[in-house]
């Protein structure tokens, strides 16, 4: 970045966060001070679609419970550079996503409720600034709007309760783990439009539900749970045209465009179509069981699933040589993977600690072996287009884990350390990526920093947060770059909360995780207001 | 309107406004009249109620506890008292089920309320003796599981505590969980530091979970008569509060008492005699402890706290906690009150919470519940086992209840408090004004006038 764009990004910087320091100040004396305990007032009552949808509504259907959210998230870039990697990269804004939840829970009987959760997103994204290199609702139109059943009926699934067990039946998403970041939290796939900009408290609303079966039996503090999925669904990762689409990935956007536009003639490998598993084939099928155990002060479980890989692998089926040309023709296929995992948690308290006194500690472990995942491996490739026969994939082994550390120090301030590894074993250097293991090298360990407080002279409205997310590697590469991210967040009311958020991507090299997204540095809001 | 209506509302006006000073006459003669007394000032007939030793004989299993056993013949010792008023800590010690609205406001009227509904398993008897001679140090004592049905933000939410009683060597108090909707997931959490207020509220975990007595060294102060604990403003003329049978009934503000209606000690004027006592932090217990005393006002009859004052580290009086009980558990007698409107001032901060227990249900969990019910991967399910309604929240800043008084006057040589002046104006304004100020220029010139 040069160093006329860094002072007009740290001006943009300081300028967000005055306007949220002056936000978080009604503190004030005087004039301003009473305008502002005015407004406080207003805030305070203001629920309107509390007072003229959900209580009428609930006064009606006594046995409904129905409430929502509004809410809007906007993500501005800070540079102003025109081209990065193979991306045209001419917008600023990288999100402005309206999302409306509304949740209805009605109960047929006390153990017996259905419930619906129904999205609607709209991401003006792609019609409020003009762009060439976003187009990206040419590939998929969900990028700007749902627009189908799938996306728009989130969640429709009916549930029955007893002391012994709990049945769900329907579209549902299902969490596992206890960790921040993706550890055994396997079961429904996500929407992954934002890559590396999708946090841990976005899950909610990125999982992508699934129809399926869900049986927990519960014995005393213990518990065992049983899924069976017949719907599979894939990932949704960013789409070409998209803002978040990787600056390192081929072809160039202009080259897409030609290609959507049926101005270039199609070249590389031929795609044919992505070979998914089916709802009506029981072999297609998915299944899992997870075990919950009480042993104070120690809770763990394991988990295993059985399940497809949520992104396709292409595997050489053929080989054709057009005009001279060698063209390679390629299925993209869903494996199916098996995990083994484990999670776990311990609390304890040091005393006597200088400076602090007593020190509230929770450690956090969580781990995922994942059997034979499929990785592109270009060696193979190469021997593939010489005529071999040859898939070009190989399988391996791969570990993904986390131990977090969680601190209570005074001031009601938290502090986070969570190692995270990700290893492929039997790794070698034409490896692409797979599920589980490391990116583009053996092992990848990311040693997570969170802190948070609150700012007491705003009654604790402000909450002030910073992450880091350094990516080391080895023994291929080091540094993969770090993500940092700070948040300043603001209750308005008890209905409406606000965010300032700042990301940032340094270091690392331009095919690397973090270090192709280091022209991404953006500063966001959020507005949210629930009903 | 007619003339004969018109003259009518006159003479009824008149007749209003010439009762209004005769009423507060009576009531402003209660509060105006000295009505603590140091123990120089205390009477000897008075004074047999107690024990002015301070080494007493130990018990030989629990050295910290007297050897007399729990709950002690009179005359008390002022530690015997603190043991006893160790049974009324903010969560009744038996099993129970409320419906728990809590908020804060700040002097800028900026106003933030949650509601959950809270099981309660004590796992001992009833009382603080169960706890005392049925649960080893380092066992659970309770399991608390809140359900948050308000605001939207956190509706469905849970926290599970389940609470240990602890000693000198055993000092985790609680193991910690909860569940969120928006990641569904159930977390362990480092427990909250002790005697470090929540965010969004004045109170602490230990004003929640309540502090074990022989962390404490305990002293006489002296004797006082209350006739006030949470005051409503005179914006607020009823309160809608529901029974355990969930029925709701709008009860006038004026008429609720501090120690409910059936409270058989009140004197003629309504007050109610409390023996005052400070507890001393005994830094051998609680290290870097964040207050240095708490002042108690005890009703002398059952020792049930309707005021405590907290003393920071430099001796300035950080938190105000006044209480309105009633009767919830008449199996228990005397020991079955417990605090249906809880208010904490922090006066530095000019911050006011309260907490409203509504729909105080007494349950027997069977061993279903115990077993099932109170355990983390419990909430995950989502479920809801004891629906309880409650009309309690505030709703309106300009209705939130008044900041304890802060008698400023009584014991001097034991009681520090600052206030800035913007937070004594604002103060002088809701006493002029009977509710809450909080425009600045209005409480400026509330202040000035006479």
């Amino acid at each position: 970045m040069s160093r006329k764009l860094r002072r007009a990004s740290l001006r943009e910087i300081g300028l967000a966060f005055g306007l949220a320091a002056a936000l978080a100040s009604p503190c004030f004396g005087g004039v301003a001070g009473d305008t502002w305990s005015r407004f406080d007032r207003f805030l305070a009552t203001f629920d309107p679609a509390g007072h003229y949808l959900r209580e009428p509504i609930e006064k009606r259907v006594p046995a409904l419970v129905f409430k929502g959210f509004l809410r809007q998230w906007s993500d501005v870039l800070l540079t102003e550079d025109r081209q990065a990697g193979f991306r045209d990269k001419d917008f600023r804004f990288l999100q402005l996503q309206n999302l409306l939840e509304s949740e209805l829970h009605y109960f047929l009987t006390p153990n017996v409720e259905i419930t619906n959760v129904n999205h609607l997103l709209y991401d003006g994204v792609y019609d409020w600034q003009s762009s060439r290199g976003l187009f990206a609702p040419r590939v998929s139109q969900s990028a700007r709007a749902y627009q189908d059943f799938e996306r728009i009926v989130r969640e429709l699934y009916v549930s029955y309760r007893s002391y012994a067990f709990d049945l769900v039946l329907g579209k549902q998403q299902v969490a596992w783990g206890k960790m921040d970041g993706q550890f055994i939290d396997i079961v429904n796939p996500m929407d992954r439009r934002e890559s590396v900009q999708l946090e841990t408290s976005d899950y909610e609303y990125r999982r992508l539900p699934t129809w399926m079966a869900n049986f927990t039996y519960f014995f005393g503090k213990n518990s065992i749970q049983l899924l069976y999925v017949p719907n599979f669904e894939q990932d949704r990762l960013a789409p070409p045209g998209s803002p978040w689409y990787p600056p390192s990935v081929p072809p160039s956007d202009s080259e897409v465009r030609d290609r959507l536009a049926g101005r270039l003639p199609p070249s590389g490998d031929i795609v044919l179509d992505r070979r998914k598993p089916e709802m009506g084939d029981f072999g297609d099928h998915e299944g899992g069981v997870r075990i919950d155990l009480s042993m104070e002060p120690v809770t763990w479980g394991l988990i295993y699933f059985s399940g497809w890989d949520d992104n396709p692998t292409h595997y050489i089926v053929d080989r054709r040589v057009e005009n001279g040309l060698t063209r390679l023709v390629v299925e993209p296929r869903h494996k199916r993977l098996h995990h083994l995992g484990m999670t776990g948690d311990y609390a304890t308290s040091f005393s006597a600690v200088p400076v602090i006194g007593t020190l509230p500690t929770v450690l956090r472990v969580e781990a995922l072996y994942t059997r034979d995942v499929p990785f592109a491996d270009s060696a193979r490739r190469d021997a593939a287009e010489q005529g071999a026969l040859d898939d070009g994939v190989v399988e391996r082994d791969t570990l993904r884990a986390a131990v977090a550390l969680e601190l209570a120090l005074p001031a009601n301030t938290t502090l986070l350390f969570q190692p995270s590894a990700y290893y492929t074993f039997g790794h070698r250097d034409t490896l692409g990526v797979g599920f589980g293991g490391a990116y583009l090298d053996e092992w990848n360990l990311v040693p997570v920093f969170y802190i948070a407080r609150p700012v007491l002279f705003t009654s604790d409205r402000l909450r002030v947060s910073f992450t880091a997310y350094p990516i080391l590697s080895g023994p291929r590469t080091d540094f993969q770059g770090v993500k940092t991210k700070l948040i300043a967040g603001y209750t308005f009311s008890q209905f409406i909360v606000g965010k300032l958020i700042y990301t940032a991507y340094g270091g690392g090299k331009n095919v690397d995780l973090y270090g192709q997204y280091d022209k991404w540095d953006n500063i966001g809001w959020e507005l949210s207001y629930e009903f | 309107m007619s003339s004969d209506r018109l003259g009518a509302s006159i003479v009824l006006c008149l007749a209003v406004a010439a009762a209004l000073p005769l009423r507060a006459s009576a009531g402003e003669a209660a509060r105006l009249a000295k009505t603590w007394r140091t123990m120089d000032e205390v009477s000897a007939e008075e004074k047999k109620q107690l024990d002015s030793r301070a080494e007493t004989p130990r018990d030989s299993r629990f050295p910290y506890l007297p050897a007399e056993r729990y709950p002690f013949e009179p005359p008390f010792t002022a530690e015997e008292i603190g043991i006893r008023s160790a049974d009324f800590i903010h969560v009744s010690r038996w099993s129970h089920a409320i419906y728990d609205a809590f908020g804060l406001l700040t002097g800028g009227g900026y106003l933030h309320e949650a509601a959950a509904v809270g099981l309660v398993n004590y796992v001992a008897e009833p009382g603080l003796a169960g706890e005392l001679f049925q649960i080893a140090p380092g066992d659970v004592s309770t399991r608390m599981l809140m359900y948050y049905v308000f605001p939207p933000e956190t509706d469905g939410a849970e926290d599970l505590y389940v609470v240990h009683r602890t000693d000198a060597e055993r000092t985790k108090k609680i193991d910690y969980f909860t569940y969120a909707p928006s990641l569904r997931r159930v977390r362990r959490q480092p427990e909250p530091r002790r005697g470090e207020r929540f965010p969004n509220a004045v109170q602490s975990f230990d004003d929640i979970i309540g502090r074990a007595p022989w962390e404490f060294a305990w002293r006489f102060v002296g004797a006082d008569v209350l006739y006030e604990t949470v005051r409503f403003p005179n914006t607020r003329a009823t309160i809608t509060l529901a029974n355990a049978a969930r029925e709701f009934r709008e009860v006038p503000t004026g008429s609720l008492k501090m120690m409910g209606n059936d409270y058989p000690y009140y004197r003629p004027d309504g007050g109610v005699d409390c023996w005052v006592l400070e507890a001393k932090t005994r830094t051998d217990w609680l290290p870097g402890y964040p207050l240095t005393k708490i002042l108690y006002w005890l009703d002398r009859h059952s020792f049930y706290p309707l005021r405590i004052e907290q003393y920071d580290q430099q001796g300035e009086l950080q938190v105000v906690e006044v209480r309105l009980a009633r009767q919830e558990n008449p199996a228990l007698g005397e020991r079955g009150y417990a605090a249906l409107i809880t208010i904490y001032f922090d006066p530095k901060l000019d911050m006011t919470s309260y907490s409203v227990h509504d729909a105080h249900t007494v349950r027997e969990w069977t061993d279903q519940d115990r077993e099932v019910v109170f355990s983390p991967d419990f909430m995950r399910r989502g479920w809801l086992v004891q629906p309880l309604k409650s009309q309690a929240l505030v709703r309106s800043p300009d209705q939130f209840y008044l900041r304890p008084m802060l008698d400023r006057e009584k014991f001097p040589n034991e009681r520090k408090v600052a206030l800035t002046p913007e937070v004594q104006a604002r103060v002088a304004a809701q006493e002029a004004a009977g509710h809450v100020v909080f425009e600045t220029q209005q409480a400026a010139s509330a202040a000035a006038s006479p």
